[in-house]
């Protein structure tokens, strides 16, 4: 696996999440103005598809099924949220959005401990 | 058939009957497994079959949008086991509040069956044995001749009954719906499961009151008043209610509300919104203590909402859309920190 290209840089506007999909993997795509941000495609809390539901402003996200909170930039957990976001790399190449698909990011949704 | 689910931590076990959904089994078993509407449409008890046979149920469920099938993902609150088996649920299992009451199956009888206006119907079931729920729960509810429960919030409270009061709106479509509008069904039997739900009221906690409900989503709202009425708790906190109808023909529990209004008149602020006409000049001039405004329930409501919460609790009831225009602007332009907010939403 290895970089590979998402999409133009122009279709992922900011506060709106875009998905894609690269080899059968779902990606999540985002802008936070300064740059890129790729996650998986589902919330962390109960796998609700986020580009249905993410709510994006300043750089933060809201799902608005139970409300969890994320700073977009960095995936960490903002308010009741209590798992972080994973995000992939990503970078620019020639106007395209490029996503390092080393393997899928998965939630562990096996611990209830956390 | 015994059904287990393996977290890190612990491995939950719980028996299904035969035909019995798996959610409604594990629920009754104690185990807080998650849900939503219980009724196949929002996809939160999502599972995954490891190991042993099921029955799907409802095939076209809302709910199982982009679920799948080469993981053997199901909707807990369709699916009946045909063997033991093993799932693996993606979320915490996690109990939301101590005082968490397990439901349970319920054969009822209606008792009562009145029309509250043209198209809303307010029936009471009553049930073999003395119950408890929290004001603001919700029970799912099939009829003998319907295939698939549907759920309902109570609109009474009362600490341990045998009495459940339910409004339902007319929808031709619909299955309980349709059956309940068909013919006076008193004395009818009627399947139910519950109590569930979260969206809860509990005067321990000590907000004031903020509360938005269109239609027929006023039920859990009605029994949140009751309760706070009986424990004088709006002696000390404030509510503001907007409610939202089409038509002032449309507009029911007048007399109910009239009467939390008279007995709290400095704390409680009753609004109802009609969308399609205007007041009528009775209600403009009637010094009933309630307000009655022109426009959707929301362009009321919204702006009387207080920039970031103070402590205040707010409750969202009514149709799924009107649930999710209200959650954006709260959350983005008024800045309602997330837990401030509680909300149910089965349509």
């Amino acid at each position: 696996m290895s970089w590979k290209a998402a999409c133009p840089v122009s279709d992922v506007k900011q506060d709106t999440l875009k998905e894609c999909t690269i080899d059968g993997i779902e990606i999540l795509l985002a802008n936070v103005g300064d740059g890129f941000r790729a996650y998986p495609p589902v919330c962390p809390h109960m796998e609700q598809y986020l580009e249905g539901s993410g709510i994006c402003a300043n750089n933060v996200m809201t799902c608005d099924r139970h409300l969890w909170q994320w700073d977009m930039k960095t995936g960490e957990p903002l308010g009741p949220a209590e798992k972080p976001l994973l995000i992939y790399q990503t970078k620019e190449v020639n106007g395209q959005l490029m996503v390092f698909l080393d393997k899928e990011l998965e939630y562990d949704f096996d611990d209830d401990d956390d | 058939m015994l059904i287990e689910i393996e977290k890190k931590s612990q491995t939950y076990q719980f028996e299904a009957n035969a035909g019995e959904k798996l959610l409604y089994a594990g629920l009754r078993a104690g185990i807080p497994l998650p849900f939503e509407c219980a009724t196949g449409t929002c996809g939160s008890c999502k599972a995954r079959v490891t190991q042993g046979e099921v029955d799907e149920g409802w095939s076209e469920a809302p709910g199982k949008e982009r679920f799948k099938v080469v993981k053997r993902e199901i909707l807990m609150c369709q699916c009946s086991a045909q063997s033991d088996c093993s799932l693996s649920v993606p979320t915490k299992i996690v109990a939301f509040r101590d005082d968490d009451i397990n439901p349970d199956h319920h054969i009822g009888v209606i008792t009562q069956y009145e029309k509250l206006t043209e198209d809303v119907l307010r029936f009471n079931v009553e049930i073999p044995t003395n119950i408890s729920f929290h004001a603001g729960q919700f029970f799912v509810l099939q009829a003998p001749e319907v295939n698939g429960f549907r759920a309902y919030s109570m609109v009474n409270y009362s600490p341990g009954t045998n009495q459940l009061e339910f409004i339902i709106k007319q929808n031709p479509h619909g299955g309980l719906s349709k059956w309940i509008f068909d013919s006076d069904r008193t004395q009818e039997k009627l399947e139910l499961f519950g109590p569930l739900g979260h969206a809860t009221f509990h005067p321990d906690e000590s907000h004031d009151l903020f509360m938005i409900a269109g239609g027929s989503g006023i039920a859990g709202l009605m029994s949140i008043l009751e309760y706070g009425r009986q424990v004088n708790y709006f002696k000390n906190r404030k509510v503001s209610l907007f409610f939202g109808v089409r038509t002032p023909a449309d507009f029911f529990f007048a007399e109910r509300l009239r009467a939390v209004k008279a007995q709290f008149p400095d704390t409680v602020s009753i609004n109802i919104a009609f969308s399609n006409a205007p007041p009528t000049a009775e209600q403009l001039s009637s010094n009933d203590g309630l307000i009655y405004l022109q426009g959707m329930v929301h362009e009321h409501a919204l702006p009387a909402v207080l920039e970031g919460g103070g402590n205040v609790m707010h409750y969202l009831a009514g149709p799924g859309p009107m649930v999710d225009a209200l959650i954006r602007p709260l959350i983005l332009k008024s800045k309602i920190p997330v837990h401030r907010v509680r909300y149910d939403k089965f349509s």
